[in-house]
């Protein structure tokens, strides 16, 4: 509790110093801000097994987790960036769900009991992305990297539990700007590295939700393809051979 | 170089060093889990793949390597003998498998005895008479027998100086039996408690485990009035708690209920003359938490103030004893609700006050069989498990010994 005061202590001064700083000329100039969305398709990393079984005849139970196509989860965030010549810093907070599902067998002489249990993870996340842009008029196509801190969402999924409520990850960009004028369009593709175990080892175990299973420890990795729109607060760029007077 | 340029290089420079900032105070934010180890909590359900087999956890131990064994009556539906035989299975700190062993004695008992290395269980043979069982920890292998000529064994107890102590039934003279035996399982007293009524078949039937489970029990105390063991056996029509000297084992008082439909379920020595018990009647679960018992005298259960627990099953298995942690003693009584949760009462040692109740929910019926304080002042619960709602399998929860100290 308390180190979570002196940090959102700490990101209230910046913001107040932010907002400082803005008052700056030529800060808004360099300014955009739109919102966006997409889907993402997530990535499990078992990094080690648990099972809440074990058998007595000395066979063993494994896990799998669903492909990652078949993760089809989405985001909606805020899209904020800063802009200095070929370098774009990016803050995209938003919420960003994740979907996956874990797969266990249980084993009878007679029947094979199977589990699949499905897992929704909803965070609050701040990405932070630095791009280095190319400006090719119209198209400016980018690179970069990413990190973020996410905070797991409440919910009614007894399994959310099992999970720790921080998440940090690095990833890697990549995309263009479209700019229309009045507004400019971000097309982008990502992948997070999940840079630690997200299961809480102190509530690993679920039994009392309809479903029996113990949570391995794993990484949450993700591609994600995101659209946004976004609007600056500079003079518009002319490219149009019809002349615009300000 | 031009002013606007210069505002740009300072403006790029101020939100640098914001973000580098913001990044550091994120960072800062993740959670350490690495003092976390899987030994110090963990759950596992015991599965084995003949769903014509159900299984009765009985006792655990914890070894001195931290891993557990525990001693399970396996009833299997196709079995020429209707009596269960015995398991044993050994597990890491971490609650895997190391080795499981079956043997053919029948009806396994009680506690686990654990001493100088070796360990033992008390079952019977097809005869109905009472064994030691001495079995090498290391591989499960059998090291050794010990006829206890005591018939039909319903509990057994390893008393704090080493003394086996062990009831039964006499299906003969139609007594419970209590024998007394040395550290190398030599005969030291004996005493039979006349219940004046044919009870063998509800005993045969409470030990081929398709009757009524009895709530048998043996455990020890020590006040100003002298120390010895008390029994929860069948005694003069009824079962009930008897007091016995401890060197004569001779009955010095009792507590008592309406025949053999109500009963005391768990009792526990509190201190001096402060027990602590629970008991079931009138188709209800009651706890007294700390009660002022004479162990030399006779008395009704009714009599002594009790509180109900009505969430508990009908005449519910409750398991008493005691923690010692680092902060103070306790006392805990582990049992199972109607709606499938495993509960466990603690409280203060030295008076009646309920500290805490801890709740673990589960899918499918479970029923506490036994508990043990571990070495890191947590517990071990042994229970069982309907797996699939079908099965009957051994559970093994480890609980973390920071869940019973209270918050500052």
């Amino acid at each position: 509790m308390r180190k979570k005061a002196i940090i959102l202590s700490i990101l209230l001064a910046l913001v107040m110093d932010q907002a400082a700083h803005a008052q700056e000329p030529g800060f808004l100039n360099q300014l955009r801000i739109g919102f966006g969305g997409g889907v993402n398709f997530a990535q499990i990393v078992d990094l080690e097994p648990y099972s809440i079984y074990e058998d007595l005849s000395g066979a063993s139970y494994t896990n799998d987790y669903s492909d990652i196509f078949q993760n089809l989860g989405s985001q909606y965030f805020v899209q904020i960036e800063w802009f200095y010549k070929f370098f774009v810093v990016v803050l995209k907070p938003g919420t960003y769900t994740y979907r996956f599902s874990k797969h266990s067998e249980i084993l009878f002489n007679n029947e094979t009991v199977e589990e699949e249990i499905p897992y929704l993870l909803r965070y609050f996340s701040v990405p932070l992305e630095v791009r280095y842009n190319l400006d090719l008029q119209r198209f400016r196509p980018y690179a970069g990297g990413s990190v973020a801190y996410s905070h797991l969402l409440p919910s009614l999924d007894a399994s959310n539990e099992t999970f720790i409520r921080s998440k940090f990850t690095a990833g890697a960009v990549a995309g263009t700007y479209i700019d229309l004028r009045y507004i400019i369009l971000d097309l982008n593709a990502g992948y997070r590295f999940g840079l630690h175990n997200i299961t809480s080892k102190a509530d690993r175990f679920e039994t009392g939700s309809g479903e029996t299973y113990a949570q391995d420890d794993i990484m949450l990795n993700g591609l994600q393809i995101n659209l946004s729109i976004l609007f600056s607060l500079q003079k518009q760029k002319q490219y149009s051979n019809v002349e615009c007077f300000y | 170089m031009s002013n606007v340029s210069i505002d740009a290089m300072k403006t790029m420079k101020i939100n640098i060093h914001f973000l580098s900032v913001l990044l550091f105070a994120l960072v800062g934010c993740e959670i350490n889990q690495d003092e976390i180890k899987p030994e110090d909590g963990f759950m596992k359900i015991y599965n084995h793949p003949d769903e014509q087999l159900a299984f009765f956890p009985e006792s655990l131990v914890q070894m001195p390597d931290g891993g557990y064994i525990f001693i399970a009556a396996v009833k299997d539906e196709n079995a020429d003998i209707e009596y269960p035989y015995t398991s044993l299975t050994r597990i890491s700190p971490s609650g895997e498998i190391a080795w499981t062993s079956e043997y053919d004695w029948l009806a396994p008992t009680s506690k686990l005895i654990l001493e100088n290395g070796s360990l033992g269980f008390v079952a019977m043979d097809p005869q109905f008479d009472a064994y030691v069982v001495s079995v090498d920890p290391g591989s499960g292998s059998v090291n050794g027998q010990y006829a206890l000529d005591i018939s039909m064994p319903l509990y057994a107890y390893s008393d704090a100086a080493g003394n086996l102590v062990v009831l039964g039934y006499d299906y003969v003279t139609h007594s419970s039996w209590i024998s007394k035996y040395n550290s190398s399982y030599q005969l030291q007293r004996s005493n039979q408690l006349p219940i004046n009524t044919d009870l063998e078949y509800l005993v045969q039937r409470h030990l081929n485990k398709t009757g009524q489970d009895y709530p048998f029990f043996v455990g020890e105390y020590s006040n100003s009035s002298g120390s010895g063991y008390f029994v929860n056996c069948f005694y003069n029509y009824t079962l009930r708690t008897v007091f016995l000297d401890g060197s004569s084992l001779s009955a010095t008082g009792d507590i008592y209920s309406f025949q053999i439909e109500e009963g005391i379920s768990s009792v526990i020595q509190k201190s001096g003359s402060i027990f602590g018990l629970t008991s079931y009647y009138e188709g209800n679960n009651y706890i007294i938490a700390a009660a002022e018992i004479d162990v030399l005298s006779s008395g009704n259960i009714k009599d002594l103030p009790a509180d109900p627990l009505y969430q508990l099953t009908y005449k519910a298995p409750v398991m008493a004893g005691s923690l010692e942690t680092e902060t103070d003693p306790f006392t805990l009584f582990l049992s199972q609700t109607n709606d499938n949760s495993l509960l466990i009462y603690q409280y203060a040692m030295e008076n009646d006050s309920l500290l805490n109740t801890h709740i673990r929910k589960f899918d499918e019926g479970v029923e506490v069989c036994d508990f043990i304080q571990t070495a890191d002042q947590g517990i071990a619960v042994l229970a069982s498990i309907f797996t699939l709602g079908k099965y009957r399998r051994p559970l093994v929860l480890k609980l973390t010994p920071d869940l019973f100290v209270p918050e500052e």
